[in-house]
């Protein structure tokens, strides 16, 4: 009998990580080859696993709900046979084959020679020639392209893993390569730019430093690129008298503190959204482009567009409908500072259905945001300044707030969107309205 | 310095003239370098000397001599056939001659200089090199280790005597009658097969529950068919414990079924593993630290910690393969130069020469299941092919592991006749990307082992023609 640990795979997606959704087994079951172990989440769905070998379930080590990093063990099998883990815990290598001898006596202790990964990870300074650089990031023989083609990328000092494959199975083919190097070429997800060619590469002499398009910024990157060629963006500004809201609010904290929460202006706004969103629905919705479709989404969930030092996330505040004012508060609070530390999971960052993007905290007043495809609006909110404004006929002191409503034009039309923002103005300029729609 | 000791400046210094580092030394002095390369032993190493090469050389003599006395079936009984094992050994010495010969001269022809001599790091960018009766000193700009590994020694089995390691049991000046064989790897299997062809009568004695633990039992199972047909006895999960020698003999105790047992023959061969070459060549003095398992840790263009130090082949981590070494010899040579190479092999090939051949490349399905991988596979008998029975070679077959989405080709694994030269194939498939439909798609000469390959992918995609798909 030997021991076999299961480590979570590589899920795809690039993820580092995934959420431990569901467990399908538990310690003491007999488990069948193929037969499903768990659900993981990644950035894009639920994959379930399938149990690489038959078994009985030892050890289940990460529990449900918590996030596993890749290469980490989730469960331990006993198996007929050879396991991959001898009771010490001696790594196990899936990536090769390995040619090994087996000692007939002394035990495992003195075996040598075991495979290893085939191409250990960097270690120490590697100061090396020009293109060192992107050699010594490690091998790329996960990416799908032949010997010859990773080597021209290597020649190239392109990162082949960076770039989209044209060629079958999204193979990346010498002429990938080639256009890449020139600059003409698609990036992974990159809309086509006439324009790139232009800017290939100058003769530099230092004045420029290039660094590789990666990770968070990469995302985002794409992220707009898509929203801005897919969804006409149309973006209509007005203003709003807060000044209620302003002395309502001055009221309201200090009871909100002693319930724990921090309330700012957000919450109201998210419920202001949410009402108007709810009186019209189309900016509650997004395009189904292959069916041609609308849909129309009855639940509301308001994604928080949040500043972070590795750029921009928007973790998602779900049913906001449902929740108070006062759980808003605290859960806002609650994304922002852990996605500030990084330490959101994929499902805080998706399903939003209309996005908010607070400015305002930085100072600025009017802009044009860029709609969270595939939502079909977001509301930008800018800062709340002094301004004279005019009441009762009297030029008066009062608390004006910035408004920026983008949409997409393909199913929103201006008058909708107007009215839209007429509501959302409505109810914070008069709180009292705001407390009936909760 | 020592009072006479001569200096000597070099770009490059290789150290082992191994399948790795010659391959270095003549890439890096293509590529303009001033190379000089060390061993104290011997050029082309463990592999041409006492290895892959020489080893294969009987494997094949036994394999003609099984075959003169075992063809009836064709209709071809010989009588008086007579082995001169002497004559075998000469012959062996003869390729082996022939290779180093050749490799000695492509070191020259390339203007690599040779030393013979152990090298010891006596500075950053300086070993001494001591040689029988003399030393220099080399300083370089950059270096190569290269040094390999050597048969592992059980310390209750002392090699010595009727203790063999592999190197000892390539070189028997006659046959034994008796042999036990600690250790069933492939090193283990290829030299027992090959002697009980010969005529010895061989116990292999194997610590895990089969022998070829690194293979996937529907391979090795057709290997342990012929190893009992040789009259061999295998032994699994026994323990050695140690041996007694005499004028004539080796008695080995070990235990196995729970019990102590002895076991007397004319040699032991213990193959047990190898150790890489890391303890003596003075690392400690230029702060360069192994891992717990003796190797040198190295980036993706084969440089240790110390930016002009690299370290390949059986020194660092991976299987302890020629092919592999050789690969990572260039990226070394090549990076020195200071081009863009890098460790960037999707699979590595492993072949037994064992009876029937066992090759493997890629991922089995067991590890691509255990990566998580949706995969389908196929498989093709030998049985099946018309090369195969008139080769007289039906056992064996060719397994296909792809994605199953795309049909992407992740591994394979072929146990029969010339599996080593098949697996060339698959490798390239892998390493280019090809998906099962390539394959299938690509003409195999009739009739060829090849087609088996080509059958196995059209079996994958359920559509083989000389097997019912189910």
């Amino acid at each position: 009998m030997g021991m076999f640990q299961f480590k979570l795979p590589d899920i795809g997606e690039g993820m580092h990580e995934g959420e431990i959704v569901k467990w399908h087994v538990k310690p003491g079951d007999q488990v069948e080859e193929d037969q499903v172990l768990l659900e993981v989440q990644n950035d894009k769905a639920v994959v379930e696993l399938p149990s690489p070998v038959s078994g009985t379930v030892k050890e289940v080590l990460v529990e449900e709900g918590t996030v596993a990093t890749v290469g980490q063990v989730l469960v331990v099998f006993e198996v007929a046979g050879e396991g991959n883990a001898a009771e010490g815990g001696a790594d196990f290598k899936a990536e090769h084959n390995e040619v090994k001898d087996n000692a007939a006596t002394g035990g495992a202790a003195e075996q040598v020679q075991k495979a290893d990964s085939p191409v250990p990870a960097a270690s120490g300074p590697a100061q090396a020639p020009q293109a060192a650089a992107t050699v010594a990031a490690g091998g790329t023989a996960d990416v799908l392209a032949t010997p010859a083609v990773r080597k021209l990328a290597r020649e190239k000092g392109i990162n082949i893993r960076q770039m989209r494959g044209t060629g079958r199975h999204g193979q990346v083919t010498r002429e990938d390569v080639l256009a890449f190097a020139t600059g003409g070429a698609p990036a992974e997800e990159a809309a086509p730019s006439p324009a790139a060619e232009a800017a290939a590469a100058p003769e530099a002499g230092g004045l420029e430093e290039r660094v590789p398009l990666r990770g968070i910024r990469k995302v985002i990157a794409n992220a707009m690129t898509k929203s801005v060629y897919t969804a006409p963006h149309v973006t209509i500004m007005d203003e709003a008298d807060v000044t209620k809201l302003v002395e309502f609010r001055t009221q309201l904290k200090p009871l909100a503190e002693k319930r724990g929460a921090k309330l700012t202006y957000l919450p109201f706004i998210v419920k202001a959204l949410v009402a108007a969103v709810k009186q019209f629905p189309v900016l509650n919705a997004s395009v189904d482009d292959e069916r041609s479709e609308i849909v129309y989404k009855k639940y509301y969930n308001i994604g928080i567009a949040t500043n972070t030092e590795n750029g921009l996330i928007v973790p998602v505040v779900k049913d906001a409908d449902r929740k108070s004012m006062l759980d808003i508060a605290r859960e806002i609070a609650d994304l922002a500072a852990r996605g500030r530390e990084g330490k959101l999971s994929a499902p805080e960052m998706k399903g939003s259905t209309v996005t908010i993007s607070n400015i305002g905290s930085a100072g600025g007043m009017f802009f044009t945001p860029v709609i969270n495809w595939p939502e079909v609006a977001i509301l930008g909110i800018g800062r709340i300044s002094d301004k004279p404004v005019v009441r009762d006929g009297q030029v008066v002191p009062g608390k004006v707030l910035a408004l920026s409503l983008s949409f997409d034009h393909r199913i929103i039309d201006g008058a909708t969107a107007q009215n839209a923002v007429n509501k959302i103005k409505e109810l914070l300029e008069n709180p009292q309205l705001l407390v009936m729609e909760v | 310095m020592v009072v006479g000791e001569v200096t000597h400046e070099r770009d490059v210094l290789v150290i082992g003239a191994g399948p790795g580092g010659y391959v270095a030394a003549i890439r890096a002095a293509q590529l303009g370098k001033k190379v000089t390369i060390v061993d104290k032993q011997y050029v082309g190493g463990v592999c041409l000397n006492v290895g892959c090469i020489p080893s294969k050389a009987l494997i094949t003599a036994a394999h003609h001599y099984e075959t003169m006395t075992g063809s009836a079936d064709m209709g071809i009984t010989a009588e008086g056939v007579k082995l001169d094992f002497a004559k075998v050994q000469a012959w062996k010495a003869g390729i082996v001659n022939k290779l180093t010969g050749g490799v000695k001269s492509l070191l020259a022809g390339n203007k690599v200089e040779f030393v013979s001599g152990e090298a010891f790091f006596t500075g950053p960018d300086e070993v001494r090199v001591a040689g029988e009766y003399e030393g220099a000193r080399y300083k370089f700009k950059d270096c190569i280790i290269a040094t390999g590994s050597r048969p592992f020694e059980l310390k209750n089995l002392p090699f010595g005597g009727r203790i063999l390691s592999s190197t000892e049991a390539l070189s028997l000046p006659e046959v034994p009658k008796t042999m036990i064989v600690v250790g069933g790897g492939y090193i283990g299997v290829e030299l027992g097969q090959t002697y009980a062809k010969f005529g010895t009568k061989v116990t292999i004695l194997e610590g895990s529950p089969s022998i070829l633990p690194g293979f996937e039992e529907e391979a090795s199972k057709l290997v342990v068919k012929n190893l009992k047909k040789l009259g061999i006895d295998i032994v699994t999960e026994a323990m050695a414990q140690g041996a007694k020698q005499t004028d004539q003999d080796v008695t080995v105790t070990f235990t196995a079924d729970g019990k102590e047992q002895q076991l007397t023959a004319e040699y032991v061969l213990v193959t047990v593993g190898r150790k890489p070459n890391t303890d003596e060549l003075g690392l400690d003095v230029i702060g360069l630290e192994t891992n717990p398992r003796g190797l040198l840790d190295v980036d993706a263009q084969s440089r240790t910690k110390m930016p002009h130090i690299y370290a390949i082949g059986d020194i660092v981590p991976g299987p302890a393969l020629a092919h592999k070494a050789s690969y990572e010899g260039k990226v070394a040579a090549e990076a020195i130069a200071g081009l863009p190479s890098a460790v960037d092999y999707k699979a590595i090939p492993a072949v037994v020469f064992s009876d029937p051949e066992i090759a493997s490349v890629g991922l089995s399905e067991k590890e691509a299941k255990a990566a998580g991988r949706s995969v389908v596979t196929g498989k093709f008998p030998y049985a099946a092919n018309g090369r195969a029975l008139s080769m007289n070679a039906v056992d064996g077959f060719v397994k296909l592991v792809a994605e199953k989405e795309t049909g992407l080709v992740i591994g394979a694994l072929v146990a029969g006749a010339e599996a080593s030269n098949l697996i060339a194939e698959l490798g390239l498939a892998i390493e280019m990307g090809a998906v099962l439909e390539d394959l299938a798609l690509t003409i195999h000469a009739h009739p060829t082992l090849g087609e088996i390959v080509m059958e196995t992918a059209e079996g994958a995609l359920g559509q083989a023609i000389h097997q019912i798909n189910r």
